[in-house]
Parts: structure tokens; C-alpha cells; sequence
């Protein structure tokens, strides 16, 4: 609980209703989409206005009281996990579109707006908005700019960074700022890429002007089995090699593709020991080609069947198990952890013979549904808490699994973040000279560290009590921190 | 890193001993690759755009990320500028050393390093130019598709978020870029982003870095993504009887969606000059649209077909087209050129290219107005640009031994620069902000400027790196 003057102080800058401090009330807010970590809020605010977050800022900035930005609670590294001294500022009732512009093809939305929401009005002018996070249904866009989400038609389309011209926000002190602009590129430093990504610890997002993109007159897809995991992961790689870039790339390997059959039944061949999905969009020329140069590729990588979608409701049965594969996989376990690594696409088929052979190791089934013309993979490790020992097992897994995704030359996180999941492997992702400059980043958008504290960058001495402190030139930095 | 920001760098001059030994230092280490000759230190005083020199006290061609971070480390200590350099074909100040000191000359780190053909990626170090690149890249497919007029390098170009005439379908540098190698004010070499597709760890450095103009950091190496030779590529040019009417067959055009891959604006001021300084023939000094279209045998003729039509219905001659590739080279290398051929008309001139970029729904309005003004003011300005992104430059020409003109130049460039952010654009579409446009920075940024100049004070306490440009330090 706040004390009982700040409590006073925020909840008369706010509507009625909108300061939670009951523990009923802020139960919900405990965690996001990561449900390992949980911690009470100090008390939840929702505005509804841009003055009634600055007048929040502005109290917490003066009382040293922590604020965690939250929009829909989707993410999965617990970006939004509450500070226990602090107040969780939602952003959902800043839910309004508040216009669209066919003729720039672009809209202008509140933070709480849900990705969906925006392509769903946007398609009465024929346009959508293109990147697609498998929680499309309900994750906000403000959220999705905090953790530059990607999606499956990423590849073609880009990340959200890639989709998004302007970012409204407002920083720790109060100060309303604006990054990006309405034409192609802002002048002086990419503070518009630098937003994205930031994870809630740079600004609380106001507003986001998004690009929209014309719908393609035809989409089809192709769905490819092989009798050989690592054949698939080839074929990936000579796909793009040849200079494709298809609208989306997707891979699902057994243990993922029969947990779906049983949930959606979308006819997928279940002998197949793999199964990608190839998607091509455009004008019916392109799709031909494209559809025909794909085929050839996936022929030659040894597919051992290939199924083309004959028209949009079989294309929507192909895709329909690859977007209900992690609740299919909840079916099958009792827990499920989500890995989120990526690596160059060259590297998957060595990658994924290394995660069979450890879950051997381990003990522990893994299903493997991802992005693959991305390289960023998604083992679901399969496990249940209630087992002694199999968490710890899974986690040790994990950190492998990433461990050889820096190793490769690739990143821990391809699209959830780091939040307080992924913390330590950050130590072992950067160097202490990469630190520091995260750092200074920090320092200059918000030197009182009260946004969104503890997450998505380890401090030097975190990486230092760990041990994964990068030692340069012999010299042991930070020599006078104190060490265990 | 230190936060405490050290106000007396904002910047003096060192004093004469300081450069002194530094140079002694520098000539010890470096032998022949610390110069110090004027001619030398006057070839690294100024990049393209107006002359304006201001020389470095000496030039240093390190060959490793190692020695420009021990180069970095000696000015950090000595509290002396460093001013990064690739072939100085920037055009609005970057490289002019305005307090003196180092100039990293990044020439001789021209490696290729590798090349990713199968996952479409390169790393090269930061002075292989872009003809450089795609020269090595012959016979893998691929390509690089960023194209500034000049034939600059990859590190100068990422360092001012260089754009070109694919931007439209390629995106600039800032979708391009991968990775960087950079070395920090501190002197250490810092890896950013990676070969892998995406990210999210960390803070975006990669963008940071990107457009940074060697404030923050002397970029050393660039992770680039490559694209595979589209299968049939055909350019066509087409004539408009006036300003307008062409300019409204690239919103037409852009509104509909057509994935053309170039298409660029020359008014008949510079289409004259085009034709004179690369000997195009068959052509009028009128208002032209160049474009180029990427893709399979069939989308390329639809896509060609869709954009005739929409340029007859705006009074677009019958496209004339060129496919064999060495019509379309000297076609683009025509375009490249541009900028040579308007200095060209009238000898002796000097010339101010404004950057003007505005949503595309405003171009036509932008672009008009702007040629009233010109012709106002009885000047000769060609209009070029990268209509399919809202981008435009207005070549000013104007006698260098006249302030007069030249200060009439400068007040059109300067209301450009208000009509594109009064129209929701901005001041520097590619070019960036050098020495030129810190006002404009300021007139349109406004508090984001404030974060901007915490985020150098961060990253460059000393203020070594670059100074004077980019972030104006001091308010007002």
C-alpha cells in the first residue's frame, strides 16, 4: 500500500474509479503474460487523459515512488511486473483510434488501442496494419512498440519499428515529448528507434501514429513436410538464399504439429517429422511466380510433400494451427516455458539438432513452433512445476538453448524482450562497453530510475555478482564494487 | 561512463601545446599515416555542399578498429576534437573540423569482411564505398540498394542515414543497417545488433549510431542487409508538361500502392542540366519522372502498364524505355549526377541543396510554392528528388563572391525548410544536420532536442567527438 497522502494526491488527479489499492482490486495486475513472477502493486492507475499522466508522473517524479507502465499484460518476460514500492500506470482506457488518413495511409491511435483493433477499421479503406504478434487479439500497440513486436509477417513487413512514423510520450519528470514525424525520416537522433524496444523505462507512451499498408490482393500459402527436422531447417535457409522473402515463413516440428491436429484439426501430414509454412501476397502474377519458385527450393530441400492452399478458407485451415500452437501445447503439459532466441538463418538446422539432443539430455520434450524465416525460434520447453527438480531442469535448458544462440551469433530475445526474465542473460549478451552505454541511455532520458525499475538492462554490478562480467584487457572493471 | 557533462567543452580550441604533442604522438605511432600537410588538412576541411573550410591540425588513416579506438583514447586524454571521415561527400558541414584536431580518415579500412549470401547480409568495414560494394558483390545475386548521388562510403552513410533513389522500396539505412562496430568518446570498441534478423535486447544502439553524424561514436564497421537482382528490371522515363501534373502522378501513383522501385522528379530546370552534362538525347527541358520497377518478367509490365496509365491521365508523354542495363545505368548515372550538372550551369557558382521531405499528400503544394519563391526571387535552383518518399532538393546557385546572393539563397533554403515542417515534414529528408540545420533541428524537434543533447552529454562527456554538429549544445 501507498502512503496515505501520496494515495490522496494521485487519486484526486484522476476520475472517479480510477486508483485501485484494494488487494481484489490490483490481484490482476500482480503479473503479465510471464506468470513465474508475481509482486502486489503499491496501487494501479488508470487515466484516461494525457494531462491526468503527466499530473501522475509529475507526483511519483517528486515522491521517488516507481512507476511501471502497462498496456494489455501480454508480454512475456514480465516487462509489467509490478514494483511493490510503486504504482502500475495502465494505459487501457486510452483505447480510441483517433483517425485514419488513406490517402498517407497512416493512423493516428492511443497507446491502448489493441493491434487488432487498428487493422480491423482500417480495412474499410482497404489497408491494415502489418505486424501480427500472436496475441494480435488482445496486446495493445502502445505495448507493442515498448517490446517491438514482431509477428508472423515480420519478415516481409518489418518489425513494429519498421511500421510506426510517430511516438507521443511523456518522460519520468512530466515533460511531454515527440519522436518520429509524419514524413520519411526526422532529423538529429533516432530517438523514434530508440523508444521502441525501451521496454516502459524511457517514456509513458500518449500516442503512436502507425503506417498502414494496403491489403495485397491474394495471399496463398504453402505448406511443406519433411521427413527430417534439420532438411527443414535447410530449406528455410535456401529459400531466402535464393533471394525470396516470402510474406511469412513458419515451422512447426512434430511434437508441435499433432498437438495442434488434435486441437484445430488442421489436416497437417503428422508422419512428417516437420512442416513449414510458406506464405506469398501480392498481385496474382507474383503469387504465381512466387508460389512456383517456392515450391521449386522446397522440392529440391527434399520436401516430401507440398500442399498449395486452393483458395482463402484452406489458406486460413493452414494457418490456423500454427497461430493455436501455444494454447495446443498447454493442452499436452501441464507448463510450458517459451524460448525467444535468434540466430542467423543459416545456423537453424545445427541449432535445432542441438536442442533434440539436449531434451534427451534433459529429460524434457520440446516442441518447436517459430518464426524460422527470421531465425527467431520459440522451443516450447514442456514441463510440470509440480515435479521436483523439472523447473530448475528447464530453466538450465533454456539458458542453454539462448547460451547457443549468442554463440551463433544471434541475440537472446527476438521479440519479448528482456523485462526480468532475461536479465542475467543479458550479462552474457553484452559486454560491460554495451552496458555502459545502455546505461548512459537510461541516465539521460530518466536519471531518477523510478520508470519501470529492475528490468531490461542488469546493472554492472548484477553482472558482476553473476560472474558473466566481461573482463577487458585484463583489467577487472568496477574493481571497488563489491563482489560475492 | 562518467555523467558529469564538462560545460568548458563546448567547445574551445585546444591550446597550440596540447595539439602539439598530440601530433607528436600521433606521427610516432602512425609514421606516414599522421599528415600534417595543407593540402592534406584543406582536402579534409569541408565535404561537398558549401565550402566553408575548416581544417584539422592533422589527418590520421588508422587500418583497425584497434587504432581508432587508440586514436579516440589519445584525444579523450588530451581533451582534443576527432572528427570521423570517409570520402567527403557529405553536404552539409559534417566533416569541417571546427575547432581543429584529429581527422580519422577511414580510407584504408576498405575490407570487405564477409559476405552472408545465404542469409542475404555483409559486414565490410566503414570506408568501402557503395560502387565499391556492389563491384564485390558481382556474381553472388545480390545487391545493395542505398544510393546517394555521390559514391559515398558505408560508414559516412550510416553515420548520416543516407538515403538514395530505392528508398522508396528499399527503405534508407536506418531499415538497412544490421550491426555496427563503433568506438566509443571513451576510446572502447562497442559491438551493436547483430547478423540476427531481429532483437530485442538492449536499447536500440544499431539506430543510435545510425545518423549520428560521428557525435556519439567513429563508426567502424557496418552490418548491411543485402537483396537478390530482381529477375527483370525495367526503367522508363516519362515527360510532363508542367510542375504539377507530374507531381501529382507520383501521389497518384503512391495512393494506389504500385511497388515502384524508383522514381524520381527532375523539374526542367535540372532535366536541362541533365542533359547537357551527360548527353542525354531524345529528351526536352521539361518536367521528367524516372522510374524503375523490380520483379518477375510479368509484375514489371503490369506494374509498368499501371503507371502509364496513370501519367497519360495526367498529361505524361508515352513512356520511353529503357531495359538493356547499360541504358538504365546511364539513365541512374544521369540522375547520380545531378548535382554536378546544376553546379555545371552556371560556372563558378557555389551551391546550398536544401533537404526537404514531406508527406506525400503535401508534395504538390510543397513543391509549388517552393518554385513561386524561386522564381521570385530570379534565381536559378533546380528541383530534384525522391518524390516517392516526399523527399526533394532545391539545388540553390549562387555566386560565391556575393553576399548578397548568397544570403538570398540562404533565406529560401531557410523557408523551405519552414513550409516542410508547417506542412508535418521535416527539414533533412537524407542529408542530415551537420553545422546547417541546427536551427531547423531545434525550430523542429523542440524539447526532443533537450534529450538529444543529454543523450551526446552521456555518451561524450568531453564533447571530443564532432563538435558543433548535430545537437546545438547551448539553448537558443
Amino acid at each position: 500500500m501507498l502512503d496515505a497522502a501520496l494515495a490522496s494526491r494521485l487519486s484526486a488527479v484522476l476520475p472517479p474509479a480510477a486508483f485501485l489499492d484494494a488487494p481484489e482490486a490490483t490481484r490482476p495486475y500482480e503479473c503479465d503474460g510471464l506468470t513465474l513472477f508475481r509482486e502486489r502493486p503499491g496501487a494501479v492507475l488508470l487515466p484516461q487523459t494525457e494531462a491526468q499522466v503527466v499530473a501522475i508522473l509529475k507526483i511519483c517524479h517528486e515522491a521517488r515512488v516507481p512507476v511501471v507502465p502497462r498496456g494489455a499484460g501480454t508480454g512475456l518476460s514480465g516487462g509489467a511486473l509490478p514494483h511493490a514500492d510503486g504504482v502500475v500506470l495502465s494505459l487501457a482506457r486510452f483505447n480510441r483510434i483517433l483517425s485514419i488518413d488513406p490517402l498517407a495511409r497512416t493512423a493516428v491511435v492511443q497507446p491502448g488501442v489493441r493491434n487488432l483493433a487498428i487493422s480491423e477499421a482500417a480495412a474499410a479503406y482497404g489497408l491494415y496494419y502489418a505486424p501480427d504478434p500472436s496475441s494480435q487479439i488482445a496486446c495493445s500497440i502502445g505495448g507493442n512498440v515498448a517490446e517491438n513486436s514482431g509477428g508472423v509477417h515480420c519478415l516481409k513487413y518489418g518489425l513494429t519499428v519498421h511500421n510506426v512514423r510517430r511516438v507521443r510520450g511523456v518522460l519520468v519528470t512530466g515533460d511531454i515529448v515527440e519522436f518520429g514525424n509524419d514524413a520519411l525520416d526526422a532529423p538529429g537522433y533516432d530517438l523514434l528507434a530508440l523508444v521502441h524496444g525501451s521496454e516502459g523505462l524511457l517514456a509513458v507512451i500518449t500516442e503512436i501514429t502507425v503506417k498502414l499498408c494496403p491489403k495485397p490482393p491474394l495471399a496463398q500459402c504453402v505448406l511443406a513436410a519433411f521427413d527430417d527436422v534439420e532438411k527443414a531447417g535447410a530449406a528455410v535457409a535456401a529459400i531466402i538464399g535464393a533471394g525470396i522473402v516470402p510474406a511469412g515463413l513458419e515451422m512447426m516440428d512434430q511434437r508441435a504439429t499433432r498437438a495442434v491436429e488434435d486441437f484445430v484439426h488442421a489436416g497437417y501430414p503428422l508422419a512428417a517429422a516437420a512442416v513449414l509454412l510458406v506464405e506469398s501476397d501480392g498481385t496474382p502474377e507474383e503469387v504465381a511466380h512466387e508460389i512456383a519458385e517456392v515450391s521449386r527450393v522446397l522440392t529440391s530441400a527434399g520436401a516430401t510433400e507440398i500442399r498449395i492452399s486452393k483458395d482463402e478458407r484452406q489458406r486460413l485451415l493452414f494457418w490456423s494451427g500454427r497461430k493455436a500452437a501455444f494454447p495446443a501445447v498447454g493442452r499436452i503439459s501441464p507448463d510450458y516455458y517459451c524460448i525467444d532466441g535468434t540466430i542467423p538463418r543459416a545456423a537453424l538446422p545445427l541449432v535445432l539438432r542441438k536442442i533434440e539432443a539436449w531434451s534427451a539430455e534433459y529429460g524434457l520434450a520440446c516442441a518447436n513452433v517459430f518464426h524460422a524465416g527470421d531465425g527467431n525460434l520459440h522451443p516450447l520447453i514442456l514441463f510440470d512445476a509440480n515435479r521436483a527438480g523439472e523447473a530448475e531442469r528447464t530453466i538450465a535448458f533454456g539458458d542453454r538453448i539462448l547460451a547457443l544462440c549468442i554463440e551463433v551469433g544471434g541475440t537472446i530475445t527476438g521479440e519479448h524482450g528482456v523485462g526480468v526474465e532475461k536479465l542475467t542473460s543479458m550479462c552474457a549478451q553484452f559486454g560491460q562497453d554495451e552496458l555502459a552505454c545502455f546505461l548512459a541511455i537510461k541516465s539521460a532520458f530518466d536519471p531518477s530510475g523510478l520508470l519501470n525499475p529492475g528490468k531490461a538492462v542488469p546493472t554492472l554490478a548484477r553482472c558482476a555478482e553473476i560472474g558473466g562480467m566481461h573482463v577487458h584487457h585484463g583489467a577487472l572493471p568496477h574493481a571497488d564494487l563489491p563482489r560475492f | 561512463m562518467s555523467l558529469s557533462f564538462d560545460p568548458a567543452a563546448v567547445r574551445a580550441r585546444p591550446s597550440t601545446e596540447t595539439v602539439a604533442a598530440l601530433v607528436g604522438t600521433l606521427a610516432r605511432d602512425y609514421g606516414e599515416r599522421a599528415v600534417t600537410s595543407h593540402a592534406i588538412r584543406e582536402q579534409h576541411s569541408h565535404g561537398e555542399g558549401l565550402a566553408d573550410p575548416a581544417l584539422p591540425d592533422v589527418v590520421v588513416y588508422p587500418q583497425s578498429n584497434e587504432e581508432v579506438a587508440a586514436v579516440v583514447r589519445l584525444c579523450n586524454a588530451a581533451r582534443v576534437p576527432v572528427v570521423a571521415f570517409g570520402v567527403g561527400t557529405s553536404l552539409e558541414g559534417h566533416v569541417a573540423a571546427l575547432y581543429g584536431g584529429v581527422c580519422v580518415d577511414l580510407s584504408q579500412m576498405n575490407r570487405v569482411l564477409e559476405v552472408n549470401a545465404d542469409d542475404l547480409d555483409c559486414r565490410v568495414q566503414a570506408g568501402v564505398t557503395r560502387e565499391q560494394l556492389n563491384a564485390e558483390l558481382k556474381g553472388t545475386g545480390l545487391f545493395f540498394p542505398i544510393d546517394p548521388g555521390a559514391n559515398a562510403t558505408l560508414g559516412g552513410m550510416t553515420a548520416t542515414r543516407a538515403s538514395g533513389t530505392n528508398a522508396v522500396r528499399y527503405g534508407t539505412m536506418r531499415e538497412n543497417v544490421l550491426g555496427l562496430t563503433v568506438v566509443t568518446a571513451e576510446g572502447n570498441i562497442v559491438r551493436t545488433g547483430g547478423r540476427a534478423r531481429k532483437s530485442s535486447a538492449g536499447y536500440d544502439l544499431t539506430r543510435l549510431y545510425v545518423g549520428n553524424e560521428g557525435t556519439l561514436g567513429i563508426i567502424t564497421e557496418v552490418q548491411v542487409r543485402l537483396y537478390g537482382i530482381p529477375e527483370s528490371i525495367v526503367a522508363a522515363v516519362c515527360q510532363f508538361p508542367d510542375l504539377g501534373s507530374a507531381t501529382r502522378t507520383v501521389i497518384t501513383a503512391m495512393q494506389l500502392g504500385i511497388p515502384v522501385a524508383r522514381i524520381e522528379l527532375l523539374d526542367d530546370v535540372q532535366m536541362d542540366a541533365c542533359i547537357r552534362y551527360s548527353k542525354l538525347e531524345g529528351y526536352a527541358a521539361r518536367p521528367t519522372l524516372f522510374f524503375e520497377f523490380h520483379g518477375t518478367e510479368s509484375a514489371t509490365r503490369e506494374q509498368a502498364d499501371l503507371m502509364q496509365q496513370i501519367a497519360s491521365e495526367h498529361g505524361g508523354s508515352a513512356f520511353q524505355w529503357a531495359s538493356a542495363a547499360e541504358e538504365r545505368s546511364k539513365l541512374w548515372k544521369a540522375r547520380h549526377n545531378a548535382y554536378y550538372a546544376a553546379l555545371a550551369l552556371k560556372p563558378g557558382v557555389q551551391a546550398f541543396a536544401t533537404d526537404a521531405c514531406v508527406p506525400i499528400s503535401r508534395l504538390a503544394d510543397c513543391l509549388l510554392e517552393t518554385r513561386a519563391d524561386v522564381e521570385r526571387e530570379g534565381m536559378t535552383a533546380p528541383i530534384v528528388g525522391h518524390v516517392g518518399d516526399g523527399n526533394f532538393h532545391l539545388v540553390l546557385l549562387f555566386d560565391p563572391h556575393d553576399p548578397a546572393d548568397r544570403a538570398r539563397a540562404e533565406a529560401i533554403a531557410q523557408r523551405v525548410s519552414e513550409r516542410a515542417i508547417r506542412m508535418g515534414g521535416t527539414c533533412t529528408g537524407e542529408h542530415g544536420i551537420g553545422v546547417h540545420k541546427l536551427d531547423a533541428l531545434v525550430r523542429e524537434h523542440g524539447d526532443a532536442v533537450d534529450l538529444m543533447r543529454r543523450i551526446k552529454r552521456a555518451l561524450d562527456p568531453h564533447n571530443i567527438l564532432n563538435p558543433g554538429k548535430t545537437v546545438p549544445l547551448t539553448r537558443g
